[in-house]
């Protein structure tokens, strides 16, 4: 026992004088404003997914949910190295002993178990967030957007407690220079291969990088930039597709002679062919599709109002709406479009893009798009419009 | 103080939500799960990637001449921490195959035009740092603190 008490480093093993609270509290700053970002824009796509929104979500601007959505997936890549350095620069925390005195050492558990959920709750939020931006599920029983949600209020909770119980540390690094010296571990004294100001704008650089490497996938300007951007915008119409027709398993029915798309209120009841419903008043809007995963690119889309199809069987306003697809399985077979999408002049069912027939895999026949919604609410292959 | 309180319970308030949501709405298998990955992520920072950035450093001191050294930590944090997050489009762990629109670029090309604009960036200020380290010989180099 004591020889593995000895061959565990302790805390003033570590000598340099970077890993220090005036570093440490910069960029614990900036992860603190870009953790909050995440957070925020987090609650906002959590609830635009919502079935049921008792305040309405807006649907102005069109662009919100795709500005709060590419903000949310952005800050959370550029989370990695400040999350990185940040812990780089605590280290030797991890290795600090207990207190001998025991009223000190409940209050030195609770810390650090404080630590510890703040450090598994933010590593699991950047590794799941990121994996999921990339589609990549490596788990295999939890669901991505509960968990997600879930362990977002841990991680915030553990920020702000980690912050109340710094709080002095804080104020007294923040307020003096990033040299001072005061508050540092009595061994971390030997200079680092940086400076402590060249350590922070390599972290600044470092997160700089990570977002022009990466926000290409919602910001076109950076398209070329974004090497590690999830696609590079192309797609039939302009718009890159995240469920082919064949992974759905729609391709007959969505091409099938025989597809009517029924629209109902209560007892009535319509059927119409892609030629009925291209029969019908078409307008065209400009408006983005904005994936969840954090990539969004704008089109422009034609087809009639989904208001003026509900007028064919009646259907009075401030009624919310199911939409059902083609697709015979899976959780986006159908979706709740609320009332104040269904009311907007700018939702439509859209048979055409970018002045095309609808591509099969974005929707052929015909799809949703309303302004500022969750890409994946945005139903394609569309058989049944119900009020409800 | 009152108000360092205050805050603390407003944050345990918010964590004690995320535990319940956790619990409330998943099943059994899969708080194992989140448990494990909670684990692991710790693990693999505290005891993998945390001892390699220590070992990078000696041997960084060892091999790399003192004109270069602090270049090659920018260098290393930049390519390092936009590697890892970068993992899965490297990987192409996401990729269907029937979806030629997602995850359409060269990953592995554009990374190595990352690592060699980094690679460029670490070698054109190791020789300008060796280049004013030997017009002023009397200053050795990263023995100023505070600079």
């Amino acid at each position: 026992m004591k020889a593995v008490a000895r061959a565990v480093p302790r805390e003033e093993h570590f000598t340099s004088r970077l890993r220090s609270p005036a570093v440490a509290a910069r960029i614990g700053l900036w992860l603190g404003i870009c953790f909050t970002i995440t957070f925020l824009t987090g609650l906002i796509s959590h609830y635009a997914q919502n079935p049921t929104h008792p305040i309405p979500f807006p649907t102005s601007p069109p662009w919100g949910y795709r500005v709060t959505q590419g903000l949310h997936v952005t800050t959370g890549y550029a989370c990695v190295p400040l999350l990185l350095v940040k812990l780089w620069s605590v280290f030797p925390k991890l290795f600090a002993r207990p207190p001998r005195d025991r009223s000190e050492l409940a209050l030195h558990a609770a810390e650090r178990a404080s630590i510890g959920v703040l450090v598994a709750a933010a590593i699991f939020q950047l590794v799941s967030g990121i994996a999921n931006a990339a589609q990549w599920y490596p788990w295999s029983t939890f669901s991505f957007r509960g968990t997600h949600y879930a362990v977002a209020w841990v991680a915030i909770g553990a920020v702000v407690v980690h912050i109340a119980v710094k709080l002095p540390v804080i104020r007294a690094a923040l307020g003096a220079d990033v040299d001072d010296t005061s508050q540092d571990r009595p061994s971390a004294t030997r200079p680092g291969v940086l400076t402590r100001r060249g350590l922070l704008r390599t972290t600044w650089l470092s997160a700089g990088v990570a977002v022009l490497a990466t926000a290409g996938a919602s910001v076109p300007l950076l398209r070329r930039v974004s090497v590690f951007g999830v696609n590079s915008g192309e797609g039939p119409g302009g718009i890159p597709i995240n469920k082919t027709a064949r992974s759905a398993g729609v391709t007959t029915t969505a091409t099938s002679a025989s597809y009517t798309l029924s629209v109902s209120y209560g007892e009535r009841e319509v059927s119409l062919t892609r030629a009925d419903l291209e029969g019908l008043a078409q307008q065209t809007e400009t408006l983005p599709i904005s994936c969840v995963e954090g990539w969004s690119e704008s089109g422009d889309w034609t087809g009639p109002r989904v208001r003026d199809l509900l007028a064919l069987v009646g259907a009075p306003p401030g009624r919310d709406l199911l939409v059902v697809s083609l697709q015979e399985a899976g959780p986006f077979r159908s979706a709740t479009l609320q009332a104040g999408y269904v009311d907007d002049d700018r939702t439509l069912l859209a048979l055409g893009l970018d002045g095309e027939p609808l591509a099969l895999d974005h929707g052929y026949p015909c799809r949703v798009i309303a302004p500022n919604r969750p890409g994946v609410l945005q139903t394609k292959w569309v058989s049944r419009l119900e009020v409800l | 103080m009152r108000s360092r309180l205050a805050l603390g319970a407003v944050g345990t308030v918010a964590g004690v939500y995320g535990a319940f949501l956790l619990l409330s709405r998943q099943q059994p298998e899969d708080w194992v799960e989140v448990a494990i990955w909670f684990a692991v992520g710790v693990v693999v920072h505290d005891f993998v990637l945390a001892p390699l950035m220590l070992v990078a450093g000696v041997v960084m001191v060892r091999v790399l001449p003192a004109a270069a050294r602090a270049p090659a930590v920018v260098g290393l944090v930049v390519l390092g921490s936009v590697t890892l997050l970068a993992v899965p489009v490297l990987g192409g762990f996401g990729v269907v195959p029937d979806n030629p629109t997602l995850f359409d670029r060269s990953y592995l090309a554009g990374w190595a035009v990352l690592a060699g604009v980094v690679l460029a960036g670490v070698l054109a200020a190791a020789l300008a740092r060796r280049s004013r380290a030997s017009s002023t010989t009397e200053e050795p180099d990263g023995a100023r603190p505070g600079r």
